[in-house]
């Protein structure tokens, strides 16, 4: 089992995690706590235990003073009642040994976060062959490795939002688009020896054999191109952009590569394939209620995130490690984005997804569940037990009461994740997950999610807020149903799906759970090869392999690859 | 009432305190006083006439209607009361009551009433006068410690807040505290002072709490160590599963 840590190690490092973050000094905040005790002495401290409370206090001042208007005081919270805060505590990020304030993992003030996002929005995949086939059909032209690189070098000219079939008119500056490119993938051998290497993603390098193998044999000997515009653009216009100005720059590419005409009929065949059949979208649509493009959070489905998420590359025999990053990239953007930012407008509460990948709990909680399904039924990466009823309840029981236990025994645990929606989401993530490793089927994950809070809203007589107790004691009769809107495999569900439109805390979750499922049967992808193969890529400016890393990057201000600024034209400070 | 017992597995004391509350089968241990109720509740003031939304359904004129031949409003309702609120928070530390047994509590035992369970808290909606009723038979009955649980119309974060030094659940708004032997509290369930000290009676002792808690905690009574719960739970699941499989 490489990489892979046993039960005590990974309460070793949850432990850890808690010394650091209770009994370590913090701003103002000393504590020299037992983080088994389960009393405390609580020093009421306020906001001026906490340096980044203080450091925002003092921009908020300058900023009332600057413009003679009222901005930012934490004095003001709950209408003037004095506070008697609790602890304010740092965070350490799972699986790292990066401590950083909470306030540091909301994605406003998170650089990686927003990249993350930036660089999802700004995708999409376009298939060559449609416009391949037009080019030689209809028009008689011959396509050949040669005239594909020299379209791709084309492109990545004009994919950036410079002109390419008229005489030099209005561009965009390079600097600004630099994150902005255009690379091929295929599953044919042949094909992509012919092309220029820098245009291309390699699968066979990009991941270990037996993945590439499977990922090529489902391409075929398709051809795609993995486009990412600018990130200015996208943060300008919408996710719907991104198509639009992919199809406008691949037409125009073709146009000026291969000599066409610029009114001829063709046009508009290489325009609709590029526009529609033969593109691929992170996102899709969402009902006209909820008003947005494609490429927007609400319409990612679990199974695109799972895949757009790299971790699977580069640590295969971990599966939890990949089922967490995963997690994180996914609490992160479905809680946080979508739901804080799109949905309810919230600030601060959706930020608790936050918890669900810090601290080490939930890697606590998964490994401990992962060995034990690994142990009681001889199963590992690629040897997958079938799923059954009883297999779900044992996983899950074992689990939920594990992670129970865990707060029972560590109320420094229990006060980290103070609000019980974070304690749920932990225990049915961990468990869930853990089974649909185990069995390699997420929807024994998703069956094992439901049980897992049926046991724990029985044991402590409370689960989460309401979004809890309606959706996670209705779920468990649409796991396994036959009607396609209510039983969808979990990886085809998404933050769209019924009863998952408005619940923090779970979506992360249930991507986790859809992870764990390829994870376990050690497959390398979840959902679409596509996507998976199209973020195979170095160049990307956010780490989908090294998530939690990344965020915490953004956290300490050390994170060095946003795109999508505007100091090149403005006034820089 | 005419419906009196109620089941639930388990052969634990925890299993055995569930049972009582949802029985209603709790002992009165200490007295508030109606004035001293009203001002914790906060919503009018202490000795005020109770607000109401509509006049007396007596003065209402309203048509013959058989259900409400059988159905006898209660005082609330009859009155025109205004809707208003408890809400309790409940330690996870071996609190008497957690907040799905408030709920279950309400609404077995009372008429008229919207229980809601959340995280750590618990909020029963009523007409006032009703709601007042309530809440004193919590206040004043062993479903509640005075130390472990609180009235708590916001900040309610703290039941998973470790105890404070004294014991005491943890108060970002500081409404209650020990002074003495008792708890006193002098804010009103928002936090906004009142005009006087409320005593709210002792806490339970460690040991008693231990005794009386339905909160199943490992170092007392563990949720795993009542198999007939856990079993039950898991049946529940199951046949909820299965019902939901019918590939006709």
């Amino acid at each position: 089992m490489a990489n892979f840590q046993n039960e005590a190690t990974a309460k070793k490092a949850f432990v850890s995690a808690m010394e650091t973050k209770y009994a370590k000094e913090w701003g103002s905040n000393k504590q020299n706590d037992d983080i088994q005790s389960q009393t405390a002495k609580y020093l009421r401290l306020g906001t001026e235990q906490n340096p980044r409370k203080m450091e925002m206090a003092k921009i908020g001042a300058e900023i009332t003073k600057k413009r003679g208007l009222q901005a930012y005081d934490p004095m003001l919270h709950l209408a003037g009642i004095p506070l008697g805060q609790r602890q304010l505590t740092p965070y350490t990020l799972g699986g790292t040994d990066i401590v950083c304030d909470g306030d540091d993992l909301h994605y406003v003030n998170n650089a990686a976060m927003q990249q993350e996002w930036d660089d999802i929005r700004r995708t999409c995949v376009v298939g060559l062959d449609l416009a391949h086939e037009t080019l030689e059909k209809r028009l008689g032209k011959e396509v050949t490795p040669e005239t594909i690189n020299y379209y791709l070098e084309v492109l990545n000219h004009a994919m950036p939002g410079a002109a390419i079939v008229q005489e030099h008119m209005v561009e965009t500056h390079p600097a600004m688009v630099d994150d902005c490119y255009v690379k091929v993938f295929t599953g044919d051998d042949s094909l992509k020896d012919e092309l220029d290497p820098q245009f291309v993603i390699d699968i066979d390098k990009m991941f270990r054999p037996d993945h590439a193998a499977q990922i090529k044999a489902s391409i075929g000997k398709a051809s795609f191109q993995a486009v990412h515009i600018p990130t200015v653009v996208s943060r300008t216009a919408d996710g719907g952009q991104t198509s639009r100005w992919m199809a406008m720059q691949v037409g125009m590419s073709f146009i000026s590569a291969y000599h066409m005409c610029a009114g001829e009929a063709a046009v508009a065949d290489l325009a609709f394939t590029a526009k529609h059949a033969g593109l691929v979208e992170m996102s899709e649509m969402l009902p006209a209620r909820r008003a947005r493009g494609p490429n927007e959070p609400g319409g990612l489905s679990f199974g695109h995130m799972a895949d757009i998420v790299q971790t699977s590359r580069k640590f295969r025999d971990d599966p939890c490690k990949i089922a967490l990053e995963t997690c994180a990239a996914a609490m992160m953007l479905y809680d946080q984005i979508w739901l804080g930012g799109y949905m309810s407008g919230g600030v601060g509460f959706t930020m608790y997804a936050t918890a669900a990948y810090t601290n080490n709990v939930v890697d606590d909680n998964l490994y401990a569940d992962t060995e034990y399904g690994w142990d009681k039924y001889g199963t590992g990466i690629g040897k997958t037990v079938a799923p059954t009823i009883d297999i779900i309840k044992d996983i899950a029981t074992w689990g939920t009461l594990y992670g129970l236990e865990l707060y029972e025994n560590y109320p420094t645990a229990l006060e980290d994740h103070f609000g019980g929606s974070q304690r749920a989401t932990v225990v049915s993530t961990a468990s869930a997950a853990a089974c649909a490793i185990t069995t390699g089927n997420s929807n024994a994950g998703l069956s094992a999610w439901y049980l897992s809070m049926y046991l724990h809203k029985e044991g402590h007589g409370r689960l989460g807020f309401f979004g809890y107790d309606l959706q996670d004691q209705c779920g468990a009769t649409n796991v396994f149903s036959y009607q396609s809107d209510e039983g969808l495999l979990g990886e085809l569900r998404g933050a769209n799906y019924p009863n998952y439109a408005m619940n923090v805390g779970h979506q992360g979750g249930y991507t986790t759970v859809v992870t764990g499922g390829y994870t376990g049967r050690g497959d390398a992808f979840s959902t679409n090869p596509l996507v998976k193969a199209c973020f195979a890529d170095d160049l990307m400016n956010f780490d989908f392999v090294e998530v939690r890393e990344c965020f915490g990057k953004g956290a300490l201000r050390e994170y060095d690859r946003c795109a999508g600024e505007r100091a090149f034209v403005i006034p820089a400070k | 009432m005419a419906y009196k017992p109620q089941y639930y597995p388990g052969s634990t004391s925890v299993a055995e305190n569930r049972r009582n509350h949802m029985s209603n089968n709790v002992k009165k241990v200490r007295d508030i006083s109606d004035e001293d109720l009203t001002a914790c509740l906060g919503h009018r003031a202490p000795g005020s006439d109770y607000p109401s939304t509509h006049p007396p359904l007596a003065e209402m004129g309203e048509p013959d209607c058989p259900v409400r031949e059988i159905v006898t409003p209660t005082p609330g309702t009859a009155a025109g009361d205004r809707v208003r609120y408890v809400q309790w928070a409940d330690s996870m530390y071996n609190s008497p009551s957690v907040p799905y047994w408030r709920s279950y509590h309400a609404a077995i035992n009372y008429r008229g009433v919207d229980p809601g369970t959340l995280s750590g808290r618990q909020v029963v909606e009523a007409r006032e006068r009703d709601m007042e009723a309530i809440a004193k038979e919590q206040m004043e009955t062993d479903m509640t410690c005075p130390g472990l649980s609180g009235l708590r119309g916001c900040t309610v974060h703290g039941h998973s807040c470790r105890l404070q030094e004294d014991g005491v659940m943890f108060d970002m708004l500081d409404r209650r505290r020990l002074e003495g032997d008792s708890i006193v509290q002098d804010k009103d369930q928002v936090g906004v002072p009142i005009d006087r000290k409320v005593n709210l009676g002792k806490p339970m002792s460690p040991a008693e709490a231990a005794k009386k808690t339905t909160f199943y905690r490992v170092g007392n009574v563990a949720f795993r160590d009542d198999a007939e719960v856990v079993g039950w739970t898991q049946k529940v699941w199951e046949l909820r599963t299965i019902y939901g499989y019918q590939p006709k």
